[in-house]
């Protein structure tokens, strides 16, 4: 028993990290020639795009379920059970992310890229588990 | 009650981890006239193009089926079957934003090689979303704790 304010803290402090891991680069890839890929949480960079890179809009819009299991811990505030929801989802979210990240990750070595994690990803990875930890801790106090 | 949220968080956890080894996205492609058409599937273990295997395709079946598995063991615990439902809902939600983007992606990147290709999801990602609605349905029949 951690006492609910400091579950209710913990949880803040997980929507804030989520919120400010949508603004920075999640991981980034550096190729030869300065051309570098820098995935974000509503899109993809690609700087000094070379003229045969392939057509087609690389916007992952990783954003959006994650703003919306942010929203969901938010309304934990007023709906019970809503930032457990909000913070379970996001550990499914960060999930599906953390394998496309491995797999990212080899594509870039195999073809000779510099991958690099970005603060975003290292964010939302605690801010996750922060709010988990908030969610699931403030279930166990007294209303 | 209790017998039928079992049931039900049972089927939903089964049908999880089914639905990752069921195709989650297609494109079929011709690369040249002449050729017959090539596949490219991914699932929750592997992806494929053609007879040619991606060493290092994302493996979306981890995170699946340990939602399954926090699913499975709400079958004990309202809460704990509340946040499995919850994290398959996770799984699932990022899962079809990302394909949704590959599929835009590939269809953009390759219909001046093939304008008739066909890509799109694969009755993986309907099985999924099944799996979630059919665990939230067994919440809501769960006796409390």
């Amino acid at each position: 028993m951690i006492g609910r304010p400091t579950a209710v803290a913990l949880i803040a402090a997980g929507v804030v990290l989520t919120a400010t891991a949508m603004v920075l680069p999640w991981y980034s890839t550096a190729y030869a020639g300065n051309v570098e890929v820098v995935v974000r949480a509503w899109g993809t960079e690609v700087v000094n795009k070379p003229g045969d890179w392939p057509a087609g809009e690389l916007s992952p819009w990783y954003g959006l379920p994650v703003a919306i299991t942010a929203a969901l811990m938010i309304a934990g505030i007023w709906v019970e059970r809503a930032a457990l929801a909000g913070a379970a989802a996001q550990v499914g979210a960060v999930g599906i992310t953390s394998v496309l990240v491995v797999s990212e990750r080899g594509h870039a070595v195999e073809q000779q890229g510099d991958f690099a994690i970005g603060f975003g990803l290292l964010f939302l990875l605690i801010g996750t588990l922060t709010a988990l930890a908030g969610a699931i801790a403030v279930q166990r106090e007294p209303a | 009650m209790k017998i039928l949220s079992a049931a039900l968080l049972a089927l939903a956890a089964a049908a999880a981890v089914a639905a990752t080894f069921l195709p989650l996205s297609e494109l079929l492609i011709r690369l040249t006239p002449d050729q017959p058409q090539t596949a490219y599937v991914t699932t929750g273990w592997a992806t494929h193009f053609g007879g040619t295997k991606d060493e290092h395709g994302p493996l979306f079946g981890i995170p699946a089926v340990a939602a399954a598995a926090v699913v499975l063991v709400g079958i004990r615990w309202r809460k704990v079957a509340f946040a499995g439902a919850a994290a398959l809902a996770g799984v699932t939600g990022m899962l079809f934003v990302y394909l949704l983007n590959a599929i835009s992606f590939h269809k953009q990147g390759n219909i001046t090689i093939d304008p008739g290709l066909e890509a799109g999801f694969g009755n993986g990602v309907w099985v999924l979303i099944a799996a979630t609605i059919l665990a939230f349905g067994a919440v809501v029949v769960h006796p409390d704790d």
